[in-house]
């Protein structure tokens, strides 16, 4: 066993087309999420970053065909699951956190409710004591004013606070090993970006959540990762710590990126 | 959608004013068609059973505000007793077949596959003969009787709820908040209906409305061409039938009287369910 809480191994796949020409879109993706640690899966469009986090909780569009690969989640495959098992791994030991929030909070239930019936979900007890989890858990998350907050429905939300609610539920409420966030800030205003991502820092720095961040933005990465997993074309071109990244890019791909970024100086 | 607060509070505009007042005429109407049929327990101005209590075929009066019918019974006792069986055996069919379609519409679009296309088939083998026809076959096959006609209503209405059901389903279970719902840990058939069905409430409500003012057509339909229900029962679509011949030679009211009483009540059930369309929906409501 190694320090790792997740090991994608040689992860290739297609897409099927309808009349069944395969269009390939990962080549042997490998990369490791160390425990503890909050890594960044950085690329452009289509580079196939969200295809594998995906894959990582097995909702994957049905198009994709996976070829080959394994993804080693304490020392079970993933894949391999079938889909009772991955039922209690999805929210319990893995969740995720999407790029649009207000979407993936359901239009006619109460924000508090829907955290209350995920606590319910993951840790049982009464409607009174999950709905006081919901609660506490908004407050975490700097929702002003939570109690009056959970009575509303989603579209009286911003999208700020929206995420800030998915954010809590994904962490606070369903207490995952492992926190995926999908692009979590795009879309959102400049000054609310950089609070979002304080608040995602300071939670999985307070819980020890592994966390894996997929973005394409690099300044964010630089603020907040310690591993950087860059991705282009379906393949990994390159891996290491943030500041090796940062600092002495070796592939191609990633000088043009960061070049492009206007994070660094090209030296 | 500001925190800010104004210092006032700004005038409640209503935005659908028309489907407020469609509504509250529909639902109105309801109450009263209700309250009547609960009323007729505890009283009537007559025994709606029994003839001669006036003279055969008397107009409206003081005596009979409705008239009377060919056997001197009293049209008003008789439609306050008859909302008892058009309004029961509508909305008791309405009811099955909303529970029993609704819940394998959600199954077949939830599920998808093999099972989708096995109950779609069926529902669409099933909807080729037109629904009054059906009922009034199997009605004949099977007998009259109150149970008999509820249960064939409602196997008749099973198939657009299923269809409904399905539709709405299918078009929501890849959204983001069900894709959500499963990632937080939630069983398929707890996604299904737990998180998709609540968003379906409103369409199905609407439709549920509609549909009741089909039942209680339906259930007029049989009564007037006199199936289903004994000749003597006072209901409403058996008495049109009954007061045909009386048109003719001039006594109106006993046909006009009930026909009205179907049009108030489908009439209002179709406002209701117009407006229930607009209204249910969390987004549009203020």
């Amino acid at each position: 066993m190694s320090d790792a809480l997740l090991e994608i191994e040689d992860y290739s796949g297609a897409f099927v087309g309808e009349t069944g020409e395969l269009t390939p879109v990962l080549h042997g993706v490998s990369y490791r999420l160390k425990t503890g640690m909050m890594t960044a899966v950085v690329g452009e469009s289509g580079s196939g970053k969200s295809l594998v986090a995906l894959s990582i909780l097995g909702i994957q569009p049905p198009a994709f065909e996976r070829s080959s690969g394994r993804m080693l989640f304490r020392g079970s495959d993933l894949l391999e699951l079938d889909e009772r098992a991955m039922q209690g791994i999805r929210g319990a030991e893995i969740s995720m956190v999407f790029q649009d929030a207000r979407a993936a909070l359901n239009p006619v239930f109460t924000v508090g409710r829907q955290l209350a019936d995920v606590w319910q979900l993951q840790h049982g007890g009464s409607r009174r004591a999950a709905m006081t989890q919901a609660i506490e858990a908004l407050r975490r998350v700097s929702i002003p004013e939570p109690e009056r907050r959970a009575l509303q429905y989603p579209h009286q939300f911003s999208g700020g606070m929206a995420q800030r609610a998915m954010i809590a539920m994904a962490s606070l409420i369903c207490e995952p090993s492992l926190l995926i966030l999908d692009e979590p800030t795009t879309g959102l205003d400049v000054t609310i970006q950089s609070d979002i991502m304080e608040l995602i820092v300071e939670l999985s720095r307070t819980r020890g959540l592994t966390t894996c961040l997929i973005t394409h933005d690099l300044g964010v990465v630089a603020e907040t990762c310690q591993e950087v997993v860059v991705m282009n074309a379906g393949r990994v071109v390159e891996t290491g710590s943030a500041e090796a990244i940062f600092t002495r890019p070796s592939d191609g791909y990633t000088q043009r990126l960061l070049s492009a970024s206007q994070l660094v100086e090209a030296a | 959608m500001t925190d800010a607060k104004p210092a006032k509070r700004a005038p409640v505009r209503r935005r659908r004013p028309r489907s407020y007042w469609a509504l509250r005429i529909g639902i109105g109407l309801l109450v009263f068609y209700v309250a009547v049929a609960l009323l007729s327990f505890v009283w009537t101005p007559y025994d709606a059973l029994t003839p001669g209590v006036g003279d055969g075929y008397d107009a409206p009066s003081w005596a009979f505000p409705l008239g009377t019918d060919r056997l001197g019974a009293d049209m008003l006792s008789r439609l306050m007793v008859g909302a008892r069986y058009d309004l029961g055996i509508a909305f008791t069919a309405v009811a099955i077949a909303l529970t029993i379609g609704t819940i394998i519409g959600v199954l077949a679009g939830y599920h998808g596959g093999a099972l989708d296309t096995a109950v779609m088939r069926g529902v669409e083998i099933f909807q080729a003969f037109p629904g009054l026809l059906f009922a009034m076959l199997v009605v004949q096959a099977v007998g009259a009787g109150i149970v008999n006609v509820i249960l064939v209503l409602s196997f008749v209405g099973i198939p657009d709820y299923l269809r409904l059901a399905r539709a709405e389903i299918r078009a929501k279970k890849d959204w983001q908040y069900a894709e959500a719902a499963r990632l937080t840990g939630n069983l398929p058939w707890r996604v299904a209906f737990r998180h998709l069905l609540p968003n379906s409430v409103g369409p199905l409500l609407a439709f549920t409305s509609i549909n009741a003012a089909f039942a209680a057509l339906v259930t007029a339909s049989l009564g007037f061409l006199g199936l289903g229900l004994g000749p003597n029962v006072p209901e409403w679509g058996n008495m049109i039938a009954r007061g045909q011949d009386g048109v003719m030679t001039g006594e109106w009211w006993v046909s006009f009287f009930p026909g009205l009483a179907i049009l108030g009540l489908t009439g209002g059930l179709y406002l209701m369910g117009d407006a229930l369309a607009d209204l249910t929906d969390p987004r549009r409501r203020r």
